[in-house]
């Protein structure tokens, strides 16, 4: 009978699961957007500096020194790979130096990693310096065909380096459409040959703001200098292979980047290194909790499995607040919807007096109206957020696949930092359902309304309307 | 007349002879602590350092020619990786010299608190010899006996303008010698951060030095740094041009 | 005549109108509010920027800012100062040299960049002065014949000049504040005992009470241990015009709290008189030459007069400094841009709903209204300003919800000492002083209208296409 009873007046009835439609609609696509965007950003974050995991000496994280490095054997690596979930074991070896060019020397940050497997983590490669505004390419642009406002904000530009196409325009304010036809001029007069590193060669890659400091450039021979393994010095003698460009000018100061056996060498530490990442599969926290477990079962002391949590502290706490702070707008969403449904149920309510009434008046029960009556509502709040589910999937999985993008100022530090300047939308998961969960409940809380009325309902005065 | 002034002159030998061991003020005998090594014009010493760490041991063989506080050349010998590398210290400035990379590189502010050769003794500790005298007031406390001879304990606080990180020192100086036997060193708020000794006693060219000299950081246990003295010239004829950045690559 | 009826109409079912004129007022409260929550974060952390930290333009010779060179030194002081003091819209400025060094205490040391300053000067250009953690000094102010040093919190707590110490009196206060009495009795065991630095003191806190109490309490009990020793010594080694290494015993002059960890962490400043003695540089000459304008709008005009007037020194202003400045507002206009038009979507489907609904039920009586010749545009018409009124009415008062709150939040902030730490890092205060401006509440009025506007126009075209004959007939 409620479920006659809900077609019959059609009207009435779409308008009420519409409401519910909107809310369950608004609801998932708010969450998903916030929690993908999120997700995005702190994700890109972790995987492009620590990792999820890292295997360390157990005193390494409290104590960066090159005499709490641990042993990288073969049994271990076999070990850890043999995790499921792992795509690639990352070898790192960091530590400090002081570079020596000429007169001039300063302290460095020593990287040494595996100049391959490193894409898995950071991809210096894609850090490579591919265009510099020297004095002579500047000099050359001046003379070409490009528009004069350029030319000027080339001027301003003079000496910087940039590792991509996009980072170039970006500072030059070129716009999306005019790049093709700029570009090329760039390309042609513009161009930085580079070139990467790889193991077993004493060849160094060096940040652009260092390279300029100490004066080097590529083929040049850059000294090191510094405290090795149990107490010994470490030096060596390396050629500057090729430039980098780091985003953040701190580190763009003060990096050098290794082969990660020439670094071991260098400190006299043979075999050792001072983090082994790991780069996952399956990047969702289940997942990446089971392989923490899965690692820790593996590894005994002196080594430690570092979570992406315990290594970013920081960054949890920023992630916090954030977290807060979306939940603070989906609760104000909630509740404006929420007002939606309570109007809806409340003009139905009180469309239905009469009805109610008539039926009463004949001899229905009160409490037999009132289960018809909830269950008219539990067709209606199901109808709802199925259609809401149903409606709200194809947008989703659209700005998944096209996330809307970031422009201006934010785009460009995103872009430099290597993470896309997107706001993607989250895939389905949990949220789907805790979202159609509250709306369900908003649904009943709704019903409290229409049942009171109907349980004080005076017979007489409901026939009357 | 002459035996008056032969007298006079006996009676003073004698007066000046009980000033001598008796009226000693702090300054003085932390003075003559720091001459016993320093204050001759210069000296050669061959020595080894043994670094001694929970879980490794190392040690380094090394000549060091020095002349007063403010000039001292240093050739490692020993380990063979590390052998041929020099420093030189002229005033507040240290150099490193090192073969393998044929490289003269001045040590910048920031390696001045690391350890030398990985030992517990700074760099800036080198850089720092100086100051024992000028850089504190002295103030004889009392006397206690360090391995059965009788020594001096002196307080030495750090004087506001001097650029020394220690708020004050304890040192313990031999009576008969003036051998700095111990020494602890404290932070402003009076925590102790080193202790170092000074044992094995010997006659070397001529003198009763320690030849051996433990240096101890406070709150690391299981480490601590071994110097060993095995031969020492005084008085050797050095010139200032001696400690130069050529002979620092020259020097064998 | 239409606008009256139109608002009568509304009050004809007042709980369906007062539910939809809640939710609007809801929905704008909200998003008032959470704007200028964010824009009062924003705004913080921009003037802290400007008035603590980086000031508005500064002046270099060429290339020092790569390695902060001492040998790179502004040499047409005097010409570089005429010029810059007859500029209009220069409100202050400030010469400074600067030095890259060690600082040292007995037991640590942390690299930091050396300010050398006259502090009358460094008034009129930052609020530094401001920021002195009371108790721990002044800036300059007292006369001393050491040479004094003004360093950062957080640099303190590296060098464990900041100390840590349970005794009487911070149990005491610590009771003052409500810290339960079990956690003050474990804490007892700690009294007369001095912990050199905060990791040591952490540690300790964490080993000693259970994980929930640790973190609830734990920044209080720190505020409480927190102990500082009157001009504790701190040594700066740095090297001279001529690279020779000078060290120099400096005082604590005080410790200052900018709520920025890595501006404390390397920021020490000193008087310029003793940094020209002890490193050798000339009365008169300096590296950094800091200007702060009137008026941000002046900006990029200042600094290219400026950069043309002297195209062999370094002019760079608070955006090229810190772009994470400027882009902060385009990401908070975006973000919210995109929340509110969510929120104005749910609420203009809201309205949709309940003007269908308020048509349907009143067929008949519109049928009437058409049947004896009111026209339709009018019908229309009224249809789309009762939408109009309902949203209207809910927009003002969730507007003047929302402008009472940021009044009375904008005076005392709203604090979040918990994430102070992760806030603190990237220089945000955990304390927000919620601000909006008269331009904003002008935007959301017109997109209410607008909402309401676009929220009758099926509604009210379903008004439109009902047969008067078919109406009248209805029930």
């Amino acid at each position: 009978m409620a479920w006659r009873n809900l077609w019959r007046s059609r009207r009435r009835t779409l308008i009420t699961v519409a409401s519910v439609f909107f809310a369950v609609f608004f609801a998932l696509l708010m969450r998903s957007l916030q929690l993908g965007a999120y997700d995005h950003m702190f994700r890109n974050a972790i995987e492009s500096y620590t990792g999820y995991i890292q295997i360390q000496n157990e005193d390494f994280w409290d104590d960066k020194i090159v005499d709490n490095t641990f042993a990288f054997t073969g049994d271990l690596e076999k070990r850890v790979s043999a995790c499921n979930n792992i795509l690639a074991t990352v070898p790192r070896f960091e530590s400090f130096a002081l570079a020596n060019s000429g007169n001039l020397t300063k302290g460095v940050l020593v990287m040494g990693i595996d100049p391959e497997k490193e894409k898995y983590l950071s991809n210096v490669k894609n850090r490579l310096v591919r265009f510099r505004l020297s004095d002579s390419a500047i000099a050359v642009l001046s003379r070409s065909g490009m528009p004069v406002d350029l030319k000027k904000r080339l001027v301003l530009l003079r000496g910087n380096s940039y590792s991509s196409p996009a980072s170039l325009l970006s500072d030059l304010g070129v716009s999306d459409n005019d790049s093709s036809v700029i570009l090329p001029f760039f390309r042609k007069y513009a161009s930085f040959s580079n070139a990467y590193i790889s193991n077993g060669e004493k060849g160094v890659l060096a940040g652009d703001r260092l390279a300029k400091f100490l004066g080097i450039g590529r083929g040049d021979t850059i000294v090191l200098l510094g405290q090795g393994y149990h107490g010994t010095t470490a030096s060596g003698k390396y050629v500057v292979k090729g430039i980098v460009k780091l985003p953040s000018p701190d580190l763009d100061n003060k990096i050098l980047y290794l082969p990660y056996d020439v670094c071991q060498d260098l400190f006299n530490a043979p075999g050792m290194l001072t983090s082994l990442a790991v780069s996952v599969r399956k990047n969702d926290d289940d997942d990446i909790r089971r392989l923490m477990n899965d690692l820790s079962s593996e590894i005994a002391p002196p080594l430690k499995v570092m979570g992406w949590r315990e290594m970013n502290k920081l960054m949890i706490n920023q992630m916090d607040a954030d977290n807060k702070s979306g939940g603070v707008m989906v609760l104000i969403l909630y509740l404006v919807i929420a007002f939606g449904i309570f109007g809806t149920v409340l003009m139905m309510t009180s469309e239905r007096k009469r009805e109610f009434g008539i039926l009463v008046a004949i001899g229905m029960r009160k409490t037999r109206l009132a289960a018809i009556f909830v269950t008219e509502m539990c067709y209606i709040g199901l109808l709802g957020i199925i259609a809401g589910i149903i409606s709200a999937l194809p947008v989703i999985y659209y700005g998944h696949a096209h996330p809307l993008r970031f422009h201006g100022q934010m785009a460009k530090m995103y872009e430099d930092y290597g993470l896309e300047a997107v706001m993607p939308f989250l895939l389905p998961g949990g949220y789907l359902i805790w979202q159609s969960v509250v709306v369900a409940v908003i649904v009943f809380i709704a019903l409290i309304y229409p049942l009171r009325k109907i349980s004080r309902m005076v017979v007489v005065n409901a026939l009357k309307s | 007349m002459r035996t008056l002034l032969v007298s006079l002159f006996i009676a003073s030998l004698a007066s000046s002879a009980s000033l001598f061991s008796q009226d000693l003020s702090a300054r003085e005998i932390v003075t003559r602590a720091d001459n016993k090594f320093n204050g001759e014009k210069s000296s050669i010493m061959v020595m080894s350092m043994t670094i001694i760490r929970p879980a490794w041991e190392r040690t380094v063989e090394f000549k060091a020619w020095s002349l007063g506080h403010d000039y001292s050349l240093t050739l490692i010998s020993s380990p063979a990786r590390d052998a041929g590398q020099t420093f030189l210290k002229r005033k507040s400035e240290m150099w490193s010299w090192n073969p393998v990379i044929s490289r003269l590189i001045k040590l910048p502010p920031s390696m001045m608190t690391q350890g030398w050769m990985g030992s517990d003794y700074t760099n800036d500790d080198i850089l720092k010899e100086s100051s024992v005298v000028d850089d504190y007031v002295h103030v004889i406390e009392g006397e206690e006996n360090i391995n059965g001879r009788p020594c001096y304990r002196i307080k030495m606080t750090a004087r506001e303008n001097a650029s020394v990180v220690w708020g004050h020192q304890l040192r313990w100086i031999d009576k008969n010698e003036f051998l700095v036997l111990k020494a602890e060193f404290f932070d402003e708020d009076g925590n102790l951060v080193r202790t170092e000794t000074g044992s094995d006693i010997k006659m070397m060219d001529g003198r009763n030095i320690q030849s051996k000299m433990e240096i101890i950081p406070a709150d690391q246990p299981g480490s601590r740094t071994v110097v060993i003295i095995r031969d020492i010239k005084f008085n050797a004829p050095l010139e200032e041009a001696f400690f130069s950045q050529q002979n620092m690559k020259n020097i064998r | 005549m239409i606008w009256k009826t139109a608002w009568k109409n509304i009050w004809r079912n007042p709980v369906r109108s007062i539910i939809v004129i809640a939710s609007v007022t809801i929905g704008i409260f909200a998003g008032v509010f959470s704007v200028a929550f964010m824009n009062g974060m924003i705004a913080q952390r921009f003037d802290s920027a400007i008035d603590e930290e980086i000031s508005h333009i500064q002046v270099t010779g060429r290339d020092f800012s790569l390695n902060n060179d001492p040998g790179i030194i502004i040499r047409d002081a005097d010409h570089l100062i005429d010029s810059v003091s007859s500029i209009h819209g220069i409100e202050s400025y400030a010469e400074r040299i600067l030095v890259n060094g060690m600082a040292q205490t007995a037991s640590r040391s942390e690299g930091v960049e050396i300010a050398g300053i006259d502090p009358e000067r460094e008034r009129k250009v930052f609020d530094l002065y401001k920021k002195i953690i009371p108790g721990t000094g002044s800036f300059f102010e007292k006369q001393s014949k050491y040479d004094l040093a003004l360093i950062g919190q957080d640099l303190a707590k590296e060098l464990n000049i900041i100390r840590y110490s349970i005794d009487s009196v911070s149990l005491a206060k610590l009771a003052s504040k409500g810290i339960p009495a079990r956690v003050t009795t474990l804490l007892k065991a700690l009294e007369g005992r001095r912990f050199s630095g905060e990791k040591k003191f952490e540690k300790t806190l964490t080993g000693l009470l259970d994980k929930k109490d640790a973190e609830e309490f734990g920044s209080a009990i720190k505020e409480a241990a927190w102990s500082f020793r009157e001009n504790s010594k701190v040594t700066l080694t740095f090297l001279d015009r001529n690279s020779n290494q000078v060290s120099a015993a400096f005082r604590v002059a005080g410790i200052y709290d900018i709520k920025n960890s890595s501006f404390e962490q390397t920021m020490v400043f000193v008087r310029d008189e003793s940094l020209r003695r002890l490193a050798g540089f000339d009365s008169g000459s300096f590296h950094q030459l800091i200007i702060r304008i009137s008026d941000i709008g002046y900006t990029e005009d200042i600094t290219g007069k400026i950069r043309s007037a002297f195209p062999g020194y370094e002019v760079r202003n608070w955006k090229e400094l810190q772009p994470d400045l400027a882009m902060m507002t385009d990401y908070v206009h975006q973000i919210y841009g995109i929340f509110m038009s969510i929120i104005l979507a749910a609420l203009a489907f809201g309205i949709i709903n309940t003007m269908l609904m308020a048509v349907l039920e009143r067929t008949r009586e519109l049928g009437m209204l058409a049947a004896i010749g009111m026209n339709r545009k009018r019908i229309f018409t009224m249809i789309m300003l009762e939408s109009v009124f309902l949203s209207i009415t809910g927009g003002l008062t969730g507007m003047m919800a929302g402008w009472l709150s940021v009044l009375v939040t904008s005076s005392h902030g709203i604090n979040f000492s918990q994430y102070s730490e992760g806030m603190e890092a990237i220089g945000y205060s955990a304390h927000v002083y919620p601000v909006i401006s008269a331009g904003f509440f002008l935007l959301v009025t017109i997109l209410i209208i607008f909402t309401g506007i676009i929220s009758s126009v099926y509604p009210a075209f379903k008004a439109l296409k009902l047969d008067p004959a078919e109406a009248i007939r209805t029930e």
